[in-house]
């Protein structure tokens, strides 16, 4: 039947249709949604995983008893797991094995954006199917689980975000229980990783022998690549040729249905490339534009290609033709056809402002747990001129204005280790890192280890909400809850840093005083604190039971004590606050406000009171 | 024929249900439909955009190109400016006069735009657009989570592509049953808002 559904929820179909038996995932945009959709499943093993290098050595557990498995993450948990995947190619796998690394060119939701493709393909030598649509995506990775097993190599699936986050009516054929019994076989020459000397290899060194195995392998993953429907040529006029990797194909159809024009199109959804296929499409071309997500990976290939098949072809793409970063758009197919002459001059029509456009920061909900402790950490830090090193999560956002306060945001549990490394350099400041519990979980725990191990004098503070809520509130060891909605083991926090030995507070910051007196005595005691602010997430618990996270404290404005300090705004931020010029006073957004009352803590003119 | 939509707001005002409602409808008439989303920060008062594309032909990308919108559904006026460029020429805007000020606005760092400004602004393009005060509309009627029922009744007034009874049998397959009622006298207040 049809379904009118998300890309993430078609890959997830394609998974189940294969029989899937274990899923394994970390939230992140734009993957997340793949491994809720995988609960529809019955009898299939469904986790989130504390980290994403986690969930794909989950997936090989699953694989070595020769069950189907899938794990999933989006690019950053793929670099994560990068020296999980350097050993796997080496290995290859048993049962079915799929990996998907879902890729945001644009950076819409993410730190950074990158190509994925360079450590799958370029250097960890894996096969890799790039889809141009939902649809395509979900056979793909049937087809990868058929592929898998006929080469024993783990295939992967690198969707785009345009793709994960892309509806269109997907056919859904139901799920293929797994039903075989699992079964583990012992073959320690494969699954024993090490520098031992390999007899049946003439005596080479083991991960020489598995290099040059799976150097042999890639001739097998050419001759699928060949074979693959997912790859095809399509006729058209003139010299000019244009190559579609994945979602790059579809906005060359877009820019030929707007011009009304055919051109030679290779179509290309497989890495390694059809080599036969790209031969013949160029043979009786000039030139060609080569247009993917996001490096000049396949470009290369094909310039590569060229140089050994002795073609003069010019090869054009990301490497300069094309802009080197950010999304494809048709709008870019339009460009290159019109800077190459072979269509008129197609200035587009599209008018943007001509005023400036207010940017829109993301921001904490309004009621949110994590205003009341950035605010506290903001006077403390600005009191104790410290340092303050971020993480990824809601919390992040603490960095933009209008508070400012952490310093640096780079990836999953950088925080403490950087906080670690300032200190280590005698700076005479204090060092303060926040990280929230889902980060902290995830790679986290291991930067407080080394700080504790390593004698950092850090205060590292945990926001603790209980989920994962930047992602869409994902369960994680700190939940209690796991995604079945079981009952689970709940990690916390606060006991690992005793068990650490680490002086260790646990504060609730809806108390603002109390808040930041455990801040500032952390901060000002030697040796290496942990401070929990430990507060169930607002918005998820809007849901259910708000009056439990705090005593609801309407807030008076009384225009006359404002003198338009904005202090308010500064060190709390709530959307619920706003400055009018005019009157050089601030005024209470009575639509949204939510009671929380953190405002009149931190007015000290009486304008706004409880 | 093709209806190319963009449907633009803040997080949490509902213009994913909107985009939803509105491709049931299309898929119902047999037509192609494609959409997308950015998602992520929506919960936390980000920029939220739907593309959605119908058409009888086939579509190959989710992205409604520049200059290509034959709507533009702004849930918030800085929105609707903010994606003016997708916006088609022959094309026509509606727009939810409500403004959500931006951090920086509240701060008094950054000045929101007088409505007239935006409407002039996206006058550049086409004049052929509507604005109302559906937030004020909802919340009359009883919550402002129906900004976007009212919306889409405006919507099915001034567009030919809407049949009124056809596209409420599929709204009422997306709303919860219980708040049906209300939903149904939200979209008839939008639909008798149109000018």
């Amino acid at each position: 039947m049809k379904k009118y559904i998300m890309g993430n929820e078609a890959i997830a179909w394609g998974a189940l249709e294969s029989g899937v038996k274990l899923v394994a995932g970390y939230p992140g945009t734009p993957a997340t949604e793949i491994v809720d959709g995988c609960l529809q499943g019955e009898g299939v093993y469904v986790e989130w995983s504390a980290n994403e290098k986690i969930a794909l050595e989950m997936a090989m557990g699953a694989s070595l008893c020769n069950m189907r498995s899938l794990a999933v993450m989006k690019h950053n948990g793929t670099n994560f797991s990068a020296d999980f995947i350097m050993h796997l190619n080496f290995t290859g796998v048993r049962g079915g094995m799929v990996l998907i690394s879902a890729d945001d060119p644009g950076g819409n939701s993410s730190q950074n954006e990158e190509d994925t493709r360079i450590l799958i393909h370029t250097y960890a030598h894996l096969p890799l199917f790039d889809p141009s649509s939902p649809a395509e995506a979900k056979e793909m990775i049937k087809e990868a689980y058929v592929l898998s097993e006929k080469t024993g190599s783990c295939y992967v699936l690198r969707p785009v975000m345009r793709i994960c986050h892309s509806r269109s009516s997907i056919e859904v054929l139901g799920q293929q229980r797994p039903e075989q019994e699992p079964d583990f076989q012992d073959d320690r020459s494969r699954f024993v990783m090490s520098a031992v000397t390999e007899l049946k290899a003439g005596g080479k060194l083991r991960p020489l022998w598995r290099h040059s195995l799976l150097n042999q392998k890639q001739a097998e993953f050419s001759q699928y690549a060949e074979e693959s429907s997912f790859n095809h040529l399509e006729k058209g006029e003139g010299k000019s040729g244009l190559v579609g990797c994945g979602i790059g194909y579809t906005y060359i159809k877009e820019a030929e249905n707007r011009l009304g024009m055919k051109f030679p199109v290779l179509k290309l959804g497989t890495l390694p490339l059809p080599r036969q296929k790209v031969v013949s499409f160029l043979k009786d071309l000039d030139q060609v534009v080569v247009f993917e997500e996001l490096e000049p990976v396949v470009e290369r290939l094909i310039k590569q290609i060229c140089y050994e098949e002795g073609l003069t072809v010019k090869v054009m793409g990301r490497e300069s033709f094309l802009p080197g970063e950010g999304e494809l758009t048709t709008e870019m197919v339009v460009k290159a056809l019109t800077d190459l002459t072979l269509v008129d001059s197609q200035a587009s029509a599209a008018l943007r402002s001509t005023i400036p456009v207010p940017i829109r920061t993301r921001t904490q909900c309004v009621g949110c747990q994590h205003r009341g402790l950035l605010s506290a950490l903001k006077q403390v830090a600005r009191k104790n001129k410290a340092i303050v090193t971020g993480d990824i999560g809601c919390y992040d956002a603490g960095s933009f204005p209008p508070l400012e306060l952490q310093s640096t945001i780079f990836c999953m549990g950088s925080s403490i280790p950087m906080a670690s490394g300032i200190f280590k350099t005698g700076i005479k400041r204090p060092v303060i890192a926040i990280i929230g519990d889902s980060t902290f979980f995830h790679n986290g725990l291991m930067g407080l280890v080394n700080s504790a191990f390593n004698r950092s004098n850090l205060t590292v503070i945990v926001c603790d909400n209980r989920t994962t809520a930047m992602t869409g509130f994902q369960p994680h060891p700190g939940s209690g809850v796991n995604i079945q909605e079981q009952e689970a083991p709940h990690l916390d926090p606060g006991k690992l840093g005793e068990a650490l030995g680490v002086s260790t507070r646990i504060v609730n910051p809806y108390l603002l005083e109390e808040t930041k007196a455990a801040l500032s005595a952390a901060v000002n005691e030697e040796g290496l604190s942990l401070v929990v602010s430990s507060a169930p997430c607002y918005l998820l618990n809007t849901r259910k039971n708000r009056s439990a996270l705090f005593a609801s404290r309407p807030v008076k404005m009384v225009l006359e004590n404002c003198n338009g300090c904005r202090i308010c705004i500064t060190d709390l931020g709530c959307p619920s606050l706003y400055y009018v010029e005019s009157e050089k006073k601030v005024h209470i957004n009575e639509k949204t406000c939510v009671q929380c009352g953190l405002c009149a803590d931190i007015c000290k003119r009486g304008a706004l009171t409880l | 024929m093709k209806l190319d939509l963009i449907i633009c707001g803040v997080g949490g005002q509902g213009n994913l249900l909107a985009s939803v409602a509105v491709a049931n409808y299309a898929m119902k008439k047999g037509l192609n439909v494609i959409g997308t989303e950015t998602i992520g920060a929506a919960q936390r008062g980000g920029s939220v955009v739907s593309h959605l594309r119908i058409s009888d032909e086939p579509i190959y990308s989710s992205t409604v190109p520049a200059g290509a919108a034959d709507i533009l559904l702004g849930f918030e006026p800085v929105e609707a400016l903010r994606h003016m460029e997708r916006l088609n020429p022959g094309g026509m805007y509606i727009i939810n006069i409500e403004p959500v000020p931006t951090v920086l606005c509240n701060m008094g760092m950054d000045s929101y735009p007088p409505l007239d400004q935006i409407i002039e602004q996206l006058n550049r393009v086409t004049n052929h657009g509507v604005t109302i005060n559906a937030s004020d509309k909802a919340r009359e009627l009883g919550g402002i989570i129906m900004t976007n029922i009212v919306l889409l009744g405006l919507l099915n007034h001034v567009s030919d592509f809407f049949d009124k009874d056809a596209f409420l049998e599929v709204l009422q397959e997306i709303v919860p049953s219980k708040a049906w009622e209300v939903n149904k006298k939200a979209f008839e207040a939008g639909y008798q808002m149109a000018v």
